[in-house]
């Protein structure tokens, strides 16, 4: 029985690791222009004579893919920690008020800094989703020390959510016309412009925030468990969901500042990877669910990308479409188990 | 604290420094069973919350050994003591065995890898709790009286000194609740471990505990052995049995004497 579980996760982890490659690559060689996969191989070695396609590759696709990657490893973790955190298969960034938190503190900044024609730089536009998003964590925690209540925890996520999202219509609407433009842009979700630099700040932040939650897999696994339980084996409770709301904004609202808010990868892909898994266990759910993430978004932004082309959709119309049907699947089936 | 392994000094128990249950004091010497019996309410829970630290004690002191609790460090702890409550587990995907393995916890690595020993133990544990057939299956698919056995291994698991039961066998058919407590009771001998469990059977309290404890309003109603407690119509009193409708049927009056006036 345990060697036939070791094999599934090696499986499942080669599987999802090929996946990715295999997807990576088909979104960089696809696109308004199609490049061989010989000319990227050369290209990436650094042996191309053609400028064009060097420059494409090198400035537009490649860190246009490698954010996807790494934004979607970040959401799908985000989600697998806040469900973890509620033992709630619905909750995610959205749920909790987290991403309209980030939206509303990036709207802000964008409106009254391009107003004052001061340059919108990424640090600051991270800040302040890291910011909205530890407000919105921070009042839901304030009632969780009232309430103690799970789902009630829940309610008022929304809650929060709402007037975020109520503030931000109210900032948009007093705005310039030429603020909103690119405030609607952004709002929308899109991972098109990516440049090295947004890049070389996604993956130092989201990489360290992997490693701590991975360090976190032993006490999360007590957790799941139940509260008492936990307690019992010596976990510090406290502090454990203090570090889950931190690490979890922290993901979700890199998401936010660079590619604008996205449904639906953060609560359907633990979903999947749990399914593949066939165990909740963190320190396996952990690294499967951000591979995981980043497969999902991948492959949805290159059906974004060549589904209406040279149209590109909105990346949240795709990852809506291809997530929420998974979000109701699993829940139904989760009902008939409950049934039998 | 002398002999005695587990001891409470006016212990008060209650939430938000408020105390329910004031001036508790047990003593317990290793090995031993205490059970706690009173009507509903009346703060068998809590007390046991607050025993397992779980809960702020309002006022008094826990022992056990010479070890303040509230001064033990959580890992620490967790080696002395574990517990069986009746909060729902939820336990996605997992086997009996891997919650049983779950105990194992405070002796784990960082990553919680479970090494030789760790393995040896989980599987002694299960044979000496009897669940060996259903090691293998989804927790979620077995029935109450084999989770709860489940969950029994699960804290032994842990190794400790001392168990803490609410309520264990109270949604369990008459079968698996003495099956239950004979293989609490077979530990007990084998380990020399010590129980504090709440029960609402009072027949088997009688028979499997040392030490009773018996709580109603304030403060400590009785505290002693079996045969110190369960005197005359101690027991009519405790429930308030003696002004009740059900009075009047015959039958139900001689169960209340079955269980009360019990020699």
């Amino acid at each position: 029985m345990y060697q036939n579980r070791k094999r599934r996760y090696i499986i499942v982890f080669i599987f999802l690791s090929i996946s990715m490659l295999v997807f990576f690559m088909l979104n960089v060689c696809i696109g308004s222009i199609k490049i061989a996969l010989s000319d990227v191989l050369i290209t990436l070695v650094g042996h191309n004579s053609d400028e064009t396609i060097t420059r494409i590759l090198w400035d537009i696709r490649l860190p246009r893919a490698t954010s996807v990657l790494i934004l979607g490893g970040a959401l799908s973790l985000s989600g697998y920690l806040l469900q973890t955190f509620f033992n709630n298969p619905i909750a995610g960034p959205f749920v909790l008020g987290i991403s309209s938190g980030s939206k509303m503190v990036v709207a802000l900044i964008m409106v009254f800094l391009m107003r004052k024609a001061v340059r919108v730089t990424s640090a600051a536009i991270i800040i302040g989703a890291f910011i909205g998003a530890i407000l919105s964590m921070g009042f839901v925690l304030l009632m969780s020390n009232k309430i103690n209540n799970m789902s009630m925890l829940v309610v008022s996520g929304i809650m929060i959510g709402y007037i975020c999202s109520a503030i931000t219509e109210l900032v948009v609407t007093f705005a310039d016309d030429a603020d909103i433009v690119n405030l609607h842009n952004w709002s929308r979700g899109s991972f098109s412009g990516m440049t090295w630099d947004n890049v070389k700040v996604m993956a130092i932040v989201i990489f360290l925030t992997f490693i701590a939650v991975f360090f976190m897999s032993k006490p999360l696994s007590a957790y799941q468990l139940g509260d008492a339980y936990a307690v019992n084996v010596g976990v510090n409770i406290r502090a454990l969901r203090i570090c889950i709301v931190i690490f979890s904004s922290i993901l979700s609202a890199c998401v936010v500042a660079f590619a604008g808010p996205i449904s639906f990868v953060g609560v359907a892909t633990p979903h999947l990877v749990k399914k593949c898994l066939n165990t909740t266990e963190p320190i396996l759910m952990i690294p499967a669910c951000f591979i995981g993430g980043s497969v999902f978004c991948l492959f949805c932004d290159l059906f974004a990308k060549t589904v209406l082309a040279p149209t590109e959709l909105s990346i949240s119309t795709v990852t809506a479409i291809l997530g929420a049907p998974v979000v109701l699947w699993v829940m139904t089936e989760k009902r008939r188990e409950n049934h039998m | 604290m002398g002999n005695y392994y587990f001891s409470t000094k006016k212990m008060c128990v209650g939430y938000d420094n408020k105390s329910l249950i004031k001036d508790i004091e047990i003593v317990l010497s290793r090995g031993e069973i205490l059970s706690i019996i009173g009507p509903n309410g009346a703060g068998k829970s809590t007390v046991l919350k607050s025993i397992a630290g779980q809960l702020k004690l309002v006022g008094g002191t826990v022992y056990i050994g010479s070890h303040n609790l509230t001064e033990m460090n959580s890992n620490e702890l967790a080696k002395q003591m574990s517990v069986v409550f009746t909060q729902k587990v939820m336990a996605e995907l997992k086997s009996c065995k891997d919650v049983v393995a779950t105990g194992r916890y405070p002796y784990t690595g960082r990553f919680g890898i479970l090494s030789k020993e760790d393995k040896q133990v989980v599987d002694e544990v299960i044979e000496l709790t009897h669940i060996t057939d259903i090691s293998y299956k989804d927790f979620d698919k077995v029935s109450d009286g084999q989770k709860q056995r489940v969950m029994l291994a699960r804290a032994i698991c842990q190794e400790p000194e001392i168990v803490i039961l609410d309520e264990p066998v109270s949604y369990l058919d008459i079968k698996y609740k003495l099956e239950f407590l004979s293989i609490l009771q077979e530990i007990r001998k084998k380990r020399g471990l010590t129980v504090i469990m709440s029960l609402h059977e009072l027949e088997l309290a009688k028979i499997v505990s040392d030490k009773i404890l018996c709580l109603k309003g304030e403060y400590v109603e009785r505290y002693g052995t079996p045969t110190q407690v369960f005197k005359s119509d101690f027991i009519e009193y405790l429930f308030d049995l003696k002004d009740g409708n059900f009075l009047k049927n015959k039958d139900f009056l001689s169960y209340i004497r079955q269980i009360s006036l019990l020699p």
